[in-house]
C-alpha cells in the first residue's frame, strides 16, 4: 500500500484530505505544521508529500528543498497545496522540484486523479 | 531650626504627593486611552483576512534594513528566517558594517554573493560603501549585502536607505526574531489610514528561555532568570499600555530601534538617521514629525500592538545598567536637540503633550525619585522624619504601581496571551510584587548614571562608532522607555 | 497568626478611628492605597475567572469541533458520481441532531462549513451550499444583515458572501457607502458576488472612500472570480471620488482595457498626483503612442516622481519621437531623473543597450557608474 504524507495547518483542510485519500486506500500520515511535517520527512519514506505552503515554523517550500536535496528521497513526488496561486511563487515552487501545484479552492477529485498518476509513475 | 525642618518636611511631603498623583492621573489617563485604542484595533482586525494583503500585487513595496557587525554566529541563520518572511514584495539588505570578523565571508560563501555595478546615490551622508553584492543564486533572488566602512548603526542604516529601491523601509536589528507576518501587519496601516503614515512601529517582546528553532519562534516561556522576568513585565507595561495610549493620541515619539517601518522619501527629506546621538530610533521620529508640522501635512506615527518581533533581553545586571544609561542619554540628546519644541503651539500634539510628557515623566521621574530619595535618608539620619507619613507615601506609591503592572496584565491577557501556562502567568503576577522594590531602583541608579555621564561629558557614544555598536549595544537595541 | 495581629490591628486603627487626624494629603494616600488593593484584589479575581472561563469554553469548542470535523470531512469526500439526494439524505438528520441551539456549536458549524466551501469546488461545495439552506442557515444570515450592531451585520454578509445566499443584493447595496469603512468594504465585496446582473453599481453611487486596503481586497475579489462579467472600467474614471478612479485604473491595469485609452490620458491633468501617476504608468504599459506627446508637454511642470514615472512610460512605447529627449535626461542633476532615462533608453526597442553603450563613452565618470549598474541585470529597478 502507498504510503501519504499530508502536511496542513488547517485542521478541517487536513481531516478532509485525510479521508478521501484514505478512501482511495492509501496509508496515510498527518502532519498539523511545518515542524512536524519537517521530523516525518527526515524520518520516515513516503511514495508522495502533499503538503501546504504556508504553515507555522517551516514552510512548504523549505519541506520541498529539503527532499529535493536528498539524495535518496528526491525522488519522492511533491505536491503542493496554497491559498496563493502567485506566479512567483509557482515558478519558486517548479524551480525547486515539485511535480505538481495545487491552489485553492480545488477540486478534491481532481486531486486524488493526480495523486493516482503520480503514484502510478513512481512504481517503477 | 526645629520649626525649619518641620516646616521643610511638611513641604518635602507635599511635594512628594503632589508629584506623585500628577504622576498617578497622567498613568490612569494612559490606561484610558490605551483600552480603548486596543479595543478599536482588536476589534477592527478580528475581520482580517492577511492572505489577501500577502497575494496582492498591490501592497506597498518594503526593503528589510539590518545592521551587521560581527554577527559571524547566527548571520545565516538570521537571514534565511527574514528571506522567507511571508510578503509579497519586498527586498533584505544585510548591510556589513565594517565587521571585524568572518561575517561578510559566512555570508559571500553560502550566499554565493558576487559583488554587482551598483551605482550609489549619496542621498543620505554616510560612510563609503566598497560594495553592493548579490546572490548567484534565484532563490536568493531577494537579498543584497551592502559592504561598507564602519560607521555605527546608524550610518550603516543610512547606507542602506542609499541602496534601497522600495518605497518603505523596515528598519531592525537583525539578531530579533522577526514572526513571519511582521511585514504585512505593519504595512497594513499604510492602506487604510486617512492621513499619511509615516512611520508603524511594533511591540518588542523578550525571548529569553523561548523555544527557537531555525530563526524561528516555537514556544513561548517566562524568561528563568528574574533579571530578564522583570522586564517582561516592564515591556509589556511600555508596550502594551503606554505606547497604545500614545498612538491613540498620535503622539508616539518613539518607534523601537529594533523593529520600525518607515516611509523612505521622508526619510530621506529629514536627512536620515543621526549617528551623533545614541537615542537615533527616538530621535529620527521626532524629526520626521517635526517636518510633517512645518510641511504642514496631516499624518499619523501608527503602532501595531501584535508581537512582532522578539529579543534577547540583558541577563547580566551590568549590560542592562549600560543598555539604560544608553537609553537615558538618548533621550537627554534626543530632547536637547528638539528643545525649541517644548510647549510650543506650532508643533501640535508633539510640542505640547508628547514632548513636555517625555521631558517631565520619562526624564525628570528618575532624577526626581533620586533627589526624594536623598533628601529622605538625609532627613532620615537627622532625626527629622514622620515615619508613618512616610511609610504611607511610599505605600501609595508601592500599590498604585502593583495596580499599574496588574492592569498591564490583564491587557496582555485580553489580547494576546503569549504566556499560556498558568505558572507563568502567576510568575508575572508575583513579579508585579517585587518589581517596585527589586528591580526598580536599579533603573532609578541606571537612569542617573546616564544624566551624569551626559553633563560631565563623558561621552562613551564618541568611541562608540569606532568600536562598532555591537559591543556597546550588546543586544540593547531595543527601546521600550517605560511607564513608571 | 500572633505576629500579624498588632499589624493588623494597626492597619485597622489607621483605617478608622486615626483617619479622621491625618493630614489632608495623608488621608488621601491612605484612599488611595485601599482603592488600589481592592482594585489588584478584584483583577485578580477576574484574570482567574478568565482562565477558567476559557479552559471550559476550550473544552467545550474542541468536543464539538472534533465530532463536527469528523461530519464535514465525511460529507466532502464523495464522487461527483455520487447521488446527491442521498448524500443529504443522509447527512441531514445527523447534522439536524446536533445540539444547535447552543451558540458555540453552531458558530462552529457554520465557521466549518464557510472553511469547507472556500476552499472546494465541485461536489463538496454543492452538498454544502444545499446543506446550508436546508439546515436554514442562510435565514440567519439575512436576519443577521438586518442586526443593529455593525459587527453582526459584517458577519451576516460574510456568511451570504461564501454561500452565495440569493436575493441579498438589494439588502446589502445599501450598506456599500456605509459610515463604517469596515462595513462599507464587506458589503461592497459581497455585492459584486451576490449581484451577477450589475456587480458594479455600487460604484456609480459611492461617497466614501474606498481605502488603499479595500481597493486591495476588491481587486483579488475581482481578479479572482472567474465568472464575474468585467465591464469596462474607463466608465468610472470621471468619478468625483478620487479612491474610486484609483481602483478603476488598477482594473483597467490589470485587465489591459485598452478602450480606455483615452479616458486614461485625460486624467493626466487630475489633480491628485497619484493619479496622474497611475495614469501615466498604464499609458507606458499599454503602450499608448498618442499620449506621448502630451507627456512630453507636461513634463517640465512635474514633481520629481511624475517625471520618473513619464520617463518610464515613453521608454516603454519607444516610438522613436523622444529619444533625444531622453538621451538629453543624462544633463539632469538628479540621479533618480539620470537613472531612470537610462533605464527607458534600455527598455526602448529603439535605442536599447547599444545606445547605452554608445553614450557610455562619451559622458562622466558619474553616469558612466550609472549606465554600469542599469546594464547590470543582477540588480532589479
Amino acid at each position: 500500500m502507498s504510503k501519504i504524507l499530508i502536511a496542513e495547518d488547517e485542521v478541517l483542510m487536513l481531516k478532509a484530505l485525510e479521508f478521501k485519500l484514505k478512501k482511495d486506500g492509501y496509508q496515510i500520515d498527518v502532519a498539523a505544521d511545518g515542524r512536524q511535517a519537517m521530523e516525518k520527512v527526515k524520518s520516515n519514506t513516503y511514495d508522495l508529500i502533499l503538503t501546504d505552503i504556508m504553515m507555522p515554523f517551516v514552510g512548504g517550500m523549505e519541506i520541498l528543498s529539503y527532499i529535493k536535496n536528498d539524495p535518496v528521497k528526491k525522488i519522492t513526488p511533491v505536491i503542493l497545496l496554497s491559498a496563493v496561486g502567485l506566479e512567483n511563487i509557482v515558478l519558486e515552487g517548479f524551480a525547486l522540484g515539485a511535480e505538481d501545484f495545487v491552489y485553492k479552492p480545488f477540486n478534491l477529485n481532481e486531486l486524488s486523479v493526480r495523486i493516482k498518476r503520480y503514484i502510478k509513475q513512481n512504481v517503477f | 531650626m526645629r520649626e525649619f525642618f518641620y516646616f521643610f518636611e511638611t513641604f518635602f511631603n507635599n511635594a512628594i504627593f503632589y508629584y506623585a498623583i500628577s504622576v498617578m492621573t497622567s498613568y490612569v489617563i494612559l490606561i484610558f486611552l490605551s483600552a480603548i485604542e486596543m479595543n478599536a484595533y482588536m476589534k477592527k482586525n478580528s475581520y482580517v483576512n492577511y492572505r489577501e494583503i500577502l497575494v496582492s500585487p498591490l501592497v506597498p513595496s518594503v526593503s528589510i534594513l539590518a545592521p551587521a557587525y560581527n554577527e559571524e554566529a547566527t548571520i545565516i541563520e538570521n537571514i534565511r528566517s527574514l528571506l522567507s518572511l511571508h510578503y509579497n514584495n519586498y527586498e533584505v539588505i544585510i548591510i556589513n558594517d565594517g565587521s571585524k570578523d568572518n561575517t561578510f565571508q559566512r555570508m559571500f560563501d553560502y550566499y554565493q554573493l558576487e559583488k554587482v555595478n551598483f551605482a550609489v546615490d549619496y542621498q543620505i551622508k554616510c560612510h563609503e560603501i566598497r560594495g553592493v553584492y548579490k546572490s548567484k543564486l534565484p532563490s536568493f533572488s531577494k537579498l543584497t549585502v551592502v559592504d561598507k566602512l564602519n560607521g555605527g548603526k546608524s550610518d550603516a542604516l543610512n547606507a542602506g536607505i542609499n541602496v534601497s529601491g522600495k518605497e518603505l523601509i523596515l528598519c531592525i536589528d537583525v539578531d530579533c526574531i522577526v514572526q513571519e507576518d511582521a511585514l504585512l501587519k505593519l504595512a497594513k496601516p499604510y492602506l487604510e489610514e486617512k492621513y499619511q503614515v509615516i512611520a508603524s512601529g511594533g511591540v518588542v517582546r523578550i525571548a529569553n528561555s523561548c523555544k527557537v528553532e531555525d530563526g524561528k519562534l516555537v514556544e513561548v516561556n517566562m524568561p528563568k532568570n528574574i533579571w530578564p522576568r522583570f522586564q517582561v513585565l516592564e515591556y509589556i507595561r511600555a508596550f502594551l499600555m503606554g505606547r497604545m495610549a500614545w498612538s491613540r493620541l498620535n503622539g508616539l515619539l518613539i518607534i523601537s530601534g529594533a523593529m520600525g517601518l518607515f516611509v523612505k522619501d521622508i526619510v530621506i527629506k529629514v536627512g536620515g538617521y543621526d549617528d551623533k546621538t545614541v537615542g537615533e530610533d527616538m530621535e529620527l521620529v521626532v524629526r520626521m514629525r517635526r517636518y510633517m508640522y512645518e510641511q504642514d501635512r496631516r499624518f499619523k506615527v501608527v503602532y501595531i500592538p501584535d508581537p512582532l518581533c522578539w529579543t534577547e533581553a540583558p541577563a547580566d545586571l551590568k549590560i542592562l545598567g549600560r543598555q539604560r544609561n544608553r537609553w537615558t542619554r538618548g533621550t537627554i540628546e534626543t530632547l536637547w536637540m528638539h528643545k525649541d519644541l517644548f510647549f510650543n503651539p506650532r508643533y501640535g500634539v508633539l510640542g505640547l503633550l508628547s514632548y513636555p510628557y517625555w521631558f517631565f515623566f520619562e526624564w525628570l521621574a528618575p532624577v526626581i525619585e533620586f533627589l526624594g530619595i536623598t533628601i529622605f535618608i538625609a532627613l532620615a539620619i537627622m532625626g527629622n522624619i514622620n515615619w508613618e507619613f512616610s511609610l504611607i507615601l511610599i505605600s501609595m506609591v508601592y500599590f498604585f504601581s502593583i495596580a499599574l503592572s496588574t492592569i498591564a496584565i490583564l491587557f496582555e491577557e485580553m489580547s494576546y496571551q503569549q504566556y499560556t501556562k498558568g505558572g507563568d502567568l502567576v510568575k508575572l503576577l508575583l513579579v508585579a510584587f517585587l518589581e517596585p522594590i527589586f528591580y526598580h531602583p536599579f533603573t532609578i541608579y541606571w537612569a542617573m548614571r546616564g544624566n551624569i555621564d551626559k553633563f560631565l561629558g563623558r561621552k562613551a557614544w564618541g568611541n562608540m562608532t569606532r568600536k562598532g555598536f555591537k559591543e556597546e549595544k550588546n543586544k540593547e537595541g531595543t527601546t521600550p522607555h517605560t511607564v513608571t | 497568626m500572633s505576629f500579624f495581629n498588632p499589624a493588623f490591628t494597626y492597619i485597622r486603627e489607621i483605617f478608622t478611628e486615626r483617619l479622621p487626624y491625618f493630614p489632608a494629603n495623608i488621608r488621601a494616600c491612605l484612599f488611595i492605597i485601599l482603592f488600589c488593593v481592592v482594585a489588584i484584589v478584584e483583577l485578580y479575581i477576574y484574570i482567574a475567572l478568565r482562565r477558567i472561563n476559557q479552559y471550559k469554553k476550550k473544552s467545550q469548542e474542541k468536543k464539538w469541533k472534533a465530532h463536527i470535523h469528523n461530519m464535514l470531512a465525511n460529507l466532502v469526500i464523495y464522487d461527483e458520481s455520487d447521488d446527491t439526494d442521498e448524500i443529504i439524505e443522509h447527512f441531514f438528520p445527523r447534522l439536524q441532531k446536533l445540539p444547535l441551539h447552543i451558540p458555540i456549536v453552531k458558530k462552529i458549524l457554520i465557521t466549518e462549513i464557510l472553511t469547507y466551501h472556500k476552499n472546494f469546488i465541485g461536489k463538496p461545495a454543492e452538498l454544502l451550499s444545499l446543506l446550508y439552506v436546508k439546515l436554514h442557515l442562510d435565514q440567519r444570515s439575512r436576519e443577521k444583515v438586518k442586526n443593529k450592531n455593525w459587527e453582526v451585520k459584517i458577519e451576516g454578509i460574510r456568511e451570504a458572501n461564501e454561500m452565495e445566499v440569493g436575493e441579498m443584493a438589494d439588502d446589502i447595496i445599501k450598506y456599500t457607502d456605509d459610515e463604517n469603512a469596515l462595513l462599507r468594504m464587506e458589503a461592497q465585496a459581497a455585492y459584486i458576488k451576490l449581484s451577477p446582473k450589475d456587480p458594479f453599481r455600487f460604484l456609480d453611487r459611492a461617497q466614501e472612500r474606498i481605502l488603499d486596503w479595500h481597493q486591495l481586497v476588491l481587486f483579488e475579489i475581482i481578479t479572482k472570480d472567474k465568472k464575474l462579467q468585467i465591464p469596462s472600467f474607463s466608465k468610472w474614471l470621471r468619478s468625483s471620488n478620487d479612491t474610486v478612479v484609483m481602483l478603476c485604473l488598477k482594473l483597467i491595469d490589470h485587465f489591459m482595457q485598452f478602450d480606455a485609452a483615452e479616458e486614461v490620458e485625460r486624467l493626466l491633468k487630475h489633480h491628485n498626483t497619484k493619479i496622474v501617476k497611475k495614469a501615466i504608468e498604464i499609458i507606458g504599459k499599454l503602450e499608448l503612442e498618442s499620449a506621448e506627446k502630451h507627456m512630453f508637454e507636461v513634463y517640465f511642470d512635474q514633481p520629481l516622481e511624475i517625471k520618473t514615472e513619464i520617463l518610464n512610460a515613453i521608454g516603454r512605447i519607444s516610438s522613436g519621437r523622444y529619444s533625444d529627449f531622453l538621451s538629453s535626461r543624462i544633463y539632469s542633476d538628479n540621479y533618480k531623473i539620470k537613472r531612470e532615462a537610462l533605464y527607458a533608453i534600455k527598455r526602448s526597442a529603439d535605442l536599447g543597450e547599444a545606445k547605452l553603450r554608445e553614450i557610455y563613452r562619451q559622458t562622466s565618470l558619474e553616469n558612466q557608474a550609472i549606465i554600469n549598474h542599469v546594464l547590470d541585470s543582477r540588480i532589479k529597478s
